[in-house]
This record gives structure tokens, C-alpha cells and sequence, in this order.
């Protein structure tokens, strides 16, 4: 029933679906909102521009436009898969957060905005939305509990949160209580129920989205871009590392 | 000269914390990102930056002594046995050298217990432990008695 039912279907007898849609666009300025708030508030505008400007200025060759597309292209496809991290455990856990997030906030945009009200709706949709919500909890708590890194190598232990947790924990505590509220409205006919575990499920899910500026949800942003610049140093000559060695000194097994 | 980890560059992985031998190699509590926490105590071993998978860690001179813009950065490659370094004089010439550091795989190196375990009588032979397989030899060199 889970993977078949839309969870949004049932609230159209209390809310309309203009509600949801409304409640879904102010959490997406409060993305924006917070987002520009964090690049100004950590002047990570000005550090960038700066950065680009030390790189110009020491670059030994211009790139051209179809050189930088094609470092924007393997940027992109370098965080597509989360290459950029050098431990499988860390790169699997953020794989199934990032593409659970996205079948998550995706099939839920589509469910509330497509198909509002009672509408027939493909099956598709309810089991992309719970399995979206699965990948983020497996791949969130084993984050959480095992690969957070002041857990694994700092000595903290797994249930301390600091500010750094904000995302992690709301994220988690929002698709937990989701899975939950959307399991008991398709199994017990208990509405007290239902309507409590919504508000807890709606009460992080809004935390989680206003509390952009303080968590480390703008990282998805800043990440990419620092690659790619990493990338245009590399590619003009202006990165201050060393060059790669052409030498392979390993001789025996 | 203490260590400085670049935030926008580091991904939180720990390797610093794991290697530094002053322990002063720790993570942020705010950001999740690692940073010194005393950078007196840090005494410019480099295990930090050459361990640094993302080449975040940097080091950097006292401003009283060092202010006029030198750079020594370093790349390890371990699948090619070899560690690269950048110098940046303060005049501002650059030179580069690669030192190779190892000539088997990264990782091969088996620890004594995964070694099976010595036959007692291996006490009153002059060669030490693993020789000479470990030496990728036949046999060690030795003088022989004239006839």
C-alpha cells in the first residue's frame, strides 16, 4: 500500500491543494533566501571572486569556452557521483542521500503540483517518494551513526550533535517521520494518530528548510563551484600544487 | 611554521586527525572541517599535508619571519610511489621535485602477524626475519672459505 498510495492524497479533507503548493514554494525561498543569506553572511561571494582573480592573474595560458565547458561538464559528472570522496563508505552513504533527496523532493513536487486533489496518479510516484525516503534513511543513519567524522576519528560520540548536525538530523528526523506518518495512514484507520505524526513529520520538514543559513545544507552549492575552479587552476597553470609526476616508481608487487 | 587546513577544500575525512603526531590535528565543531588547535605545538612534520587526500592542508611562516609570499606545497601519489613538491621562493622562482618514497604497491606491506608464525630453530640462523625472500633475493650474499 506504501509504495502505491500518494501520502498528499488524504490531506486535501482538511487542506486544499493550494496550501501544500504554497507551503512547498515558501520552502523553496527559504532554500534561496537562506542560501544568498550564507554566501554573504561567510563573504564566500568575495573569497571566489578573489580566488578567480589570483588564478587569472597567475595563469600561464588562457582557456578558451570550449575548454571551460568541458571542465564544467566533468565537474558536474565528478559530482554526480560524489568522486570527489576518497573513502567508498563516505562516497556510498552520500550517494543514497543525495539521489534518495532527489527522488524524495522530486516526486513529492510532482504529487503535489500535478496531481492535486484525488487525481489518479501513476504508481510510480508513491514508490519513488518512499523509496527516495528509504535511501536517505539508510544512507543518513549510517552517516550519522558511523562516518560522521568527529564520530569515527575525533572521539565524539554518535549521539552528540553540534550545529554541524542541523541538516543531518532534521533531514533525517523529516523522512523518518514521513515513512511513519505515511505508514500508519495507509495501514490503521487512525486519524488522531495521522494528523499528530504529520505535524511532527511537517514540524522538522519546515525546520530543515529555514534553517538553511545555520546548516550545512548550502555546501551542495560551494562544493561544485570550489572543483571547478580547482579544475580551471589545474587545466591554466595557476594551481600551486605540483605537477602530477610522469615517473611511476612502483616496481614490484 | 604551523599548519592551516583550506575549508573549501577539505571534506572532513579525518586523515589529519589520524596522522598527526601532535594530536593537534582536530575537527571543527561548527563547520565539520578540520583545523589546528595549536598551532605552536605544531612542529612542521608535513604528515598532515602529505596525508591531506585533497590537498587541503597548506602550511604557512610566522609573518615576522616569513612574510614575503614563499610557498612549499606538496602532492603524494601513492599509486605512483612518489611525493612531488612546489617551492615558491620569495623572489618568486618556482621549482619543483618528485622524491620517490616507495617501490612496492601502497598497502602491500604486511604487518608481523600476518607473517606465519617463525620455526623456533629460525633462532640460530644469521638471517633476520623474512630475509632474503623479503629483500626480493635468492640468497644473501656470503663469503666463502678458500680451498
Amino acid at each position: 500500500m506504501m509504495f502505491t498510495n500518494n501520502p498528499f492524497t488524504a490531506l486535501t479533507d482538511f487542506f486544499s491543494p493550494l496550501v501544500m503548493q504554497v507551503y512547498l514554494v515558501l520552502m523553496t525561498l527559504a532554500v534561496v533566501g537562506g542560501t544568498l543569506f550564507d554566501v554573504y553572511h561567510k563573504g564566500s561571494a568575495k573569497f571566489f571572486a578573489r580566488r578567480k582573480e589570483k588564478s587569472a592573474a597567475a595563469a600561464q595560458r588562457r582557456l578558451g569556452g570550449g575548454e571551460t565547458i568541458a571542465l564544467a561538464v566533468e565537474t558536474i559528472a565528478e559530482a554526480a557521483v560524489s568522486s570527489e570522496f576518497c573513502k567508498w563508505p563516505r562516497r556510498v552513504s552520500h550517494l543514497l542521500m543525495m539521489y534518495g533527496f532527489f527522488l524524495y523532493l522530486i516526486s513529492t513536487i510532482v504529487m503535489v503540483f500535478a496531481y492535486p486533489g484525488a487525481a489518479p496518479i501513476p504508481a510510480i510516484l508513491p514508490a519513488l517518494w518512499t523509496i527516495g525516503a528509504w535511501m536517505i534513511l539508510v544512507g543518513g543513519l549510517w552517516f550519522f551513526f558511523f562516518l560522521r567524522v568527529n564520530v569515527a576519528y575525533d572521539g565524539a560520540s554518535p549521539f552528540h550533535l553540534g550545529r554541524a548536525d542541523l541538516f543531518i538530523g532534521f533531514l533525517l528526523a523529516s523522512v523518518a517521520f514521513a515513512l511513519v506518518w505515511h505508514y500508519v495512514q495507509t495501514t490503521y484507520a487512525n486519524p488522531t494518530a495521522t494528523w499528530i505524526l504529520f505535524g511532527i513529520y511537517i514540524f522538522f520538514t519546515t525546520l530543515l528548510f529555514v534553517t538553511v543559513p545555520w546548516s550545512k545544507f548550502a555546501h551542495m552549492f560551494f562544493k561544485p563551484t570550489v572543483a571547478f575552479q580547482r579544475r580551471v587552476e589545474e587545466a591554466n597553470g595557476s594551481s600551486d600544487l605540483p605537477s602530477p609526476s610522469t615517473e611511476n616508481y612502483i616496481v614490484r608487487s | 611554521m604551523p599548519t592551516y587546513t583550506d575549508m573549501t577544500r577539505c571534506d572532513g575525512c579525518g586523515e589529519c586527525v589520524d596522522i598527526c603526531p601532535s594530536d593537534i590535528m582536530r575537527i571543527d565543531p561548527v563547520y565539520r572541517r578540520s583545523y589546528n588547535i595549536e598551532p605552536n605545538f605544531c612542529w612542521e612534520c608535513y604528515s598532515c599535508v602529505k596525508a591531506c587526500p585533497q590537498n587541503a592542508i597548506d602550511v604557512r611562516g610566522y609573518a615576522d619571519f616569513a612574510p614575503l609570499g614563499h610557498k612549499v606545497r606538496v602532492l603524494r601519489e601513492p599509486e605512483k610511489g612518489v611525493i612531488s613538491w612546489k617551492i615558491r621562493y620569495r623572489d618568486g622562482r618556482l621549482k619543483e621535485f618528485a622524491f620517490p618514497i616507495r617501490t612496492t604497491p601502497w598497502g602491500s606491506i604486511k604487518g608481523p602477524a600476518e607473517y606465519e608464525k617463525p620455526d623456533l630453530s629460525a633462532l640460530n640462523s644469521q638471517l633476520l626475519a623474512h630475509e632474503p625472500a623479503a629483500l626480493h633475493i635468492d640468497a644473501l650474499p656470503a663469503l666463502t672459505a678458500k680451498a
